[in-house]
This record gives structure tokens, sequence and C-alpha cells, in this order.
């Protein structure tokens, strides 16, 4: 699950002045012509980078993604939610496996993202960040965190490295099961007990603003790459995405009879844009970098797992293997 | 550590919160990859990769790994190292045409991969038989060379582990396993008996 | 009445699994390496899948339903074994419980796809493959870090030391042992027994584990007439957490 978020902050141009400029038109070219990047063909210094960090940040958000629903999967009430819980818990590790093993074909090894995400150095969406209450809130993250992901990532499954495309694919196909089970899950609650339809509402309340962090700061504050944009990697702005999000499931939970805490919420028919309440983006920026309720423990968490685990590698470490980057 | 998830409560005190080890060269294992048949008389197709320490084990892994979901008739890895590649073309450039003709000295049997689009996974095109990789592009461009192909994949079959006959039976329950459809989660009804209620 | 025996095999069959689906389930995300976090997640889930349809049979047979009966139950109604039940340790601990009891199903499964009683022969057939799958992963994973380092032998076997005690709770014989098997519905766990030993024995010797003299062995029992460790209740408590909230609501 990954909303693109802050991906592209900060980033500087100024490699592409040095990329041999008839490579760099064929490269070029071939985007624009619709075809696709694969691990072996030329591409600039910016591309190669930039790829990297957003599929490595987005294969973290997975492994990350797994905690805040993680933390209900004992304790799923009855089978059916027992045993869709532990699916899709168990898709998001597969999510960060394929993507990662998509970075890896650019010339960054497992090791060193996993040893980058739990130094911090890497970054993963903001929204994991956030601590899963009850089993409502375990609902909102399978429902809508879930569906604002598949806007993101249907989107840039049409982008142009190849490898990452495939792992899209991949993961679209098995999120259709996650955002239908998080729908369910949130109707049966929505016509359930009095008790079960608070849940919920507490739940919305406390998600809705990390939500309108998901894809990112707005427009009007972030850093424009047109680059990015003409090479497919970016594939909307981060506007564009929360809008889609907000046109496709606004209506969907107010039919179930929930507010949300937003006021201002509401759709201009003229200019076909949804409008609300701007977002705190301070305090996107404070969590982000470290001081939101479960920074700590996520990474925590990653650490020993990692650690408990160390000896079992090792044990099946042997001389003759040797890395080799994957193929596609 | 205190947490609201009750298996993190539990979790071991494990080196020092904050002091990062980090891990050594090949502490992920080098990589296999993986190739899927999800009907019965469908090809091949490559899926991925999966690290792992062996060959017995990359195939234990790529099969929940890579057909844990859909439909799978069957599944194989090899070692990346083993997956002969010749080059990446485009446009209009057919890949064998940048394969040079090599005579056949020996009978090895050699899986032939074709990507007939970049972006999509490279799917089986058949068996050929050669003392070599380069024979066996060479002899992949004699019998498989038909239109253009982006990029050819060359695989001895000896360093294969492949699914045997008795092991078919994994996939058995696949289609059963519905609490993994969407199909499996119709809110449809519920949703409509409470909107007819809320009116 | 006569239906007793057979309710009591299935219960602690169904039980087991649960139990052990749910233990298993708990590394999920926490994984020693991303691709194995996967396949031990999608055997736990086989487990549960392969409780739920034991359960099913039971409710055909006049038994509540399925969630009635996971999530309301306590501890002294539940008969699986307490190898199940005790808490995760390291993962050579999952790892020796995924070894001992699944070769001890795989074979209990085997047996019963010749079981008089229909749906369950049928159950039987139907699983054999998932089965097939838990042992090759089980014996590969144990024969392989059973003879790769000085720490991955010793832990596997400390591990084998603590659970072959409790691994021979699984074949604590039932007050109808005698009816289930006269009844061919099911062999009899003193065969299972027999059988499960020279499994283990067969793929022990291919490691540089020592497996001790199983007869030398007192085998902590009582899980299968309700008498569990001071570890089943909690774990009850915190699975059926959410459902307790409202037991009537559907969820």
């Amino acid at each position: 699950m990954y909303g693109g978020g802050n991906t592209f902050e900060g980033i500087r141009t100024d490699s592409i002045a040095l990329e041999d400029p008839i490579k760099l038109a064929e490269f070029e070219a071939r985007i624009a012509r619709g075809e696709k990047i694969e691990p072996t063909d030329w591409m600039p210094q910016l591309y190669r980078k930039q790829l990297i960090r957003m599929i490595e940040q987005h294969g973290h958000s997975e492994i990350i993604g797994a905690l805040p629903e993680g933390t209900w999967i004992t304790r799923a009430p009855g089978f059916k939610r027992k045993m869709a819980l532990m699916a899709k818990v168990q898709d998001e590790v597969g999510h960060a496996q394929l993507l990662y093993s998509a970075a890896e074909t650019l010339g960054k090894s497992r090791e060193q993202m996993i040893d980058d995400l739990i130094s911090g150095k890497s970054k993963y969406s903001n929204i994991f960040n956030y601590p899963t209450f009850t089993w409502a809130d375990c609902c909102f993250i399978s429902w809508l965190v879930d569906a604002g992901a598949i806007v993101n990532q249907l989107a840039n499954a049409k982008g142009s490295y190849g490898p990452y495309c495939r792992a899209l694919d991949r993961i679209c196909a098995e999120e259709s099961f996650h955002l239908k089970y998080g729908h369910h899950c949130v109707i049966y609650l929505a016509s359930g007990t009095a008790v079960q339809r608070q849940m919920f509402q507490d739940a919305l309340n406390r998600w809705w603003p990390p939500m309108m962090h998901f894809f990112g700061p707005s427009d009007k504050i972030s850093t424009h790459t047109e680059v990015l944009m003409r090479w497919k990697v970016k594939m909307g702005t981060n506007d564009d995405m929360r809008n889609q999000f907000l046109d496709m499931y606004v209506p969907k939970i107010w039919e179930l009879g929930f507010t949300i805490p937003d006021s201002k919420l509401k759709k201009n028919a003229e200019e076909n844009r949804w409008e609300y309440t701007e977002p705190d983006w301070e305090e996107f920026k404070r969590v982000i970098n470290g001081d939101g309720p479960c920074n700590k423990e996520r990474l925590e968490v990653r650490r020993i797992a990692e650690e408990r685990g160390r000896w079992v590698r090792k044990a099946l470490s042997s001389p003759k293997m040797e890395y080799v980057t994957p193929l596609a | 550590m205190k947490s609201l998830d009750p298996r993190v409560g539990r979790l071991p005190e494990i080196g020092e919160p904050g002091i990062i080890k980090p891990k050594v060269t090949l502490d992920q294992f080098g990589s296999f990859e993986v190739f899927v048949q999800p009907k019965e008389g469908r090809s091949f197709q490559h899926e991925g990769v999966v690290h792992a320490p062996n060959l017995e084990l990359a195939y234990i892994l790529a099969k929940e790994t890579f057909t844990r979901r859909n439909t799978c008739f069957s599944v194989y890895v090899v070692e990346t190292r083993d997956v002969f590649v010749s080059p990446l073309t485009d446009g209009t450039t057919n890949a064998y045409d940048l394969i040079s003709d090599v005579a056949s000295t020996g009978i090895l049997t050699y899986e032939i991969y074709h990507l007939a689009k970049r972006g999509k996974q490279h799917v089986h095109a058949g068996q050929v038989s050669a003392g070599s990789p380069e024979e066996a592009m060479s002899e992949a461009k004699k019998k498989f060379n038909s239109k253009t192909i982006y990029n050819v994949w060359a695989i001895e079959v000896a360093k294969i582990r492949m699914t045997s006959s008795e092991e078919m039976d994994y996939w058995t329950t696949l289609p059963e396993k519905k609490f993994r459809d969407a199909a499996d989660y119709k809110g449809g009804d519920k949703l409509k008996t409470f909107l007819e209620k809320s009116k | 009445m006569k239906d007793l025996p057979l309710k009591e095999l299935l219960y602690k069959m169904a039980d087991d699994l649960l139990i052990l689906g749910h233990r298993n389930s708990e590394w999920t995300g926490f994984g020693p390496l991303l691709e194995e976090d996967i396949a031990f997640s999608s055997m736990a889930q086989d487990k549960v899948g392969q409780s739920l349809a034991l359960y099913t049979i039971l409710h055909e047979l006049g038994e509540q339903a399925p969630d009635t009966v996971a999530f309301t139950r306590n501890a002294n109604q539940f008969h699986n074994c307490v190898l199940v039940e005790l808490p995760n340790q390291e993962y050579d601990f999952s790892l020796i419980r995924h070894f001992l009891f699944d070769t001890a199903d795989s074979l209990r499964w085997e047996s019963l796809t010749k079981s008089s009683y229909i749906p369950l022969a049928q159950l039987a057939s139907k699983v054999k493959g998932e089965l097939r799958y838990h042992t090759l992963h089980a014996n590969t994973w144990i024969k392989q870090l059973g003879s790769a380092t000085e720490e991955s032998i010793s832990r596997l076997q400390n591990s084998l030391n603590i659970e072959l005690p409790y691994a021979l709770g699984i074949f604590e014989e039932s007050i109808y042992e005698k009816e289930i098997i006269e009844s061919g519905v099911f062999p009899g766990e003193k065969i299972l027994k027999a059988k499960w030993e020279l499994k283990i024995t067969e793929v022990i010797s291919q490691t540089q584990l020592q497996l001790p003299n199983l007869d030398s062995i007192t085998p902590k029992i009582g899980g299968r007439i309700g008498k569990h460790s001071e570890h089943l209740q909690p774990m009850l408590d915190e699975m059926s957490e959410v459902f307790r909230i409202d037991p009537t609501a559907e969820w």
C-alpha cells in the first residue's frame, strides 16, 4: 500500500545536463511511444535514482503497512474475518517481496534497502505511523487506505519501467480482494449494532486527517518535476490522485451514514474538484520525519524481526552463493 | 515493547533499540527465477524472483510466493545465474537477428523463453537440444524465429527444480480458497438492506 | 450417541489445527526472510481452513456453528494437544513444532482417506496436497538447519528436547479408542504413533540432531480431555476479544 506521498520532494535535476544527449533522446523517444524500459536499457542517472527511491519506498510501505492491520490478526472476529485478515497481511509482505525485487533490477541490493528502512534513512507511507486502536481502525485501513493505494498503483502501473509495471499488475490483482474485503467489513459495521457503528465512526474521525495526507503535500506546496512526468515515473499530481480518491470513496462513506470530520468537504461540481479543509502539512512533515505516534515502534519491530532471523539466514549461507541482479 | 499489538508486546528484547547491525553481503541470499504454468496445456511464464539459500528451498518458497493465488498447474525455479540472456531489442529489431549462428555440438536440453513485448513477462517457446547456451540460442533461432522477439532466454533443464508428477496435488485446493477472492466479499445485498432500512 | 467417538475425533483434530494455525499466524510480518514469512503464513491459513472444514462437518452432525464453537468455548472445553497451544519462542521452536506436528497430522489425514465416515474420507483426499507441501517444507528446513551451523543445530536440538514430551501428547488415546477403530473411522493413535516415530527418525537421521529414545520420555498429556497449560485460556481470550464484544453481532 503506497500513496506516493513525498517521494519526489527536493530532487535535483542538474545531472541530466551531463547525460549523453543522443542516448537521452532515444530513451525519451522510447517512453513517448509507450515502450517500456527494461533493466539492461541505458537510462539517465536521475531516472534510475528516482525509480529506486520510489519503488523501494513502496516496498517499505508494504512491509510496514503489514503492522497496523497485523495488530488485529490474532483477534479477528470469526473464521471469515480471521482467514481474510491472515491472507491480507500476508499479501502486504508479498508485495514488499515483489517491489524490492523490482528495485533490485536497478542495482540496489535488498540488504541495503532493508538497512536503510531500519536506520530511518528511507521513508515509507506516513499513514502507517498511526495506531490502530480498535477493530474498526483495522477495517478503515483495509478499506480506505487500500482504496487510496489502488488509485496510486493503477496510475503507476502505466509507468515506464517494465519490472515495476509487472510487479504492480500482480499487486493490483491482489488488492482487488483487499478492497472488497475492507468494504465488506465496514458495511457489516455500518449495518450492525450501535456499538459497531460508533466504533467505525470513531475510527473514521481518527483516520480522516492522515488519509488526507496520504497522497502527499498539496500541489501548490510540493515540488513540480516535469521531467519525472515526461519520463512516466510520476504519473499524476498529488492533488489529482487525492481528488480521484475523494470522488470514488466519499459517496460510499456517506452512503453508509457516517460523518466525515470535515465540515468543508464537498464536491465543487463546476470545477470538478473537491473542496476541503487544507490538511495540516506541518503535522505531516513532523510525523514523516520521525515524530509520529508509531514511528519508533514500527522501525523497532522491523529491527527485531531482522535480528531474530539472523541466525537462520547465517546458518544457510554458503560460499557458493553469488549475487546476480534479478533479470526482470 | 508496549504496543496495541499483543504480538509486539511478546517480542523478545534483542540487540538495542536504535543500534542497527548492518547486513552482511548475501544476508538475503542469491536469487532464483520463477516460472509458472497457470493451467494445464498453457505455456509456462516467468513470474519473478525469490531469494533463497539453495535450489530446493527456492522451489518451496516460490510455490507460496507466486502460486498461492489464482490458478496454478505447475511451477519451477532455476538460479538466476543459470539463465542465459540474449541482447534486448526494441522497436522493429528482432533479438534473433543479433544471435550468431553456431553449430550444435551437444545434446543437453534447454528451455527457450521469448519476450514478445517489453513490459510483459517472458513466455515459454519450446525446447532445443544443444551443447551450450550459445548453441541453444542458435538452435532456438532455427526453430522458433517466426516474428519479432525482444529478448530470448535459454535455461538448461538439468539446472531446473521442476514439479514432479506426485507433487501436482499441491494446487488441488487452490480454487476452493475463496476467502482470498474478491468474489467472496459481495457486500451488495447487505448494503441494499441497510440502505432500505435507513430511508 | 454413536456419534460421540466420531465427534471427539473431529473436535480434537479441528482444535489442534485451529490453535496451531493461530500460533503460526503470529509470525506474519515477523519472519526471518520475506519469502519464508509468506510460506509459513500460507500454511497457517491452510490449517485454519482445515479446522473450519472439520467444524463444519461437526455442525452438520448437530454441533453449534463453527464461529460459536471456536470463539466462545473456554480452555477446558478444547481438545487440542498441549503442544500446539505453547506460546511461540524463536523460529527454531516453531519449525520443530511444525515438523513434529505436521508429520503426525499428515499421517493422520492419510489414514483417514480410507475412513468409513465418507465426509471425512473425502476431506482427507482433498487436503492431501496441502499436507504434502507442509511436510516437504518442514522436512527441508529441519534437514538443512539441522546440519548447518553449531548455532542452528543446538537451537533445533534444544527445541526438540523441550517439545518431544508434548509431541507424544498428540497420541493421547481417547476413551472411545476401541469404538473409533472398530467402526473403521480411524485406525487409532497407537498405529499413528508408530508410523510417526519411523518418519521422524528417518528425517532426523539425515541431520546432526539426536533423537532420544522416545520410550524413555514421559508424555505430557491431558489436552485431549480438556486439561491444558496456563497458556491456552489467555490465547483464547485474545483470539475472541473482538468477537465477544457482541457474540450475536455479525462482523
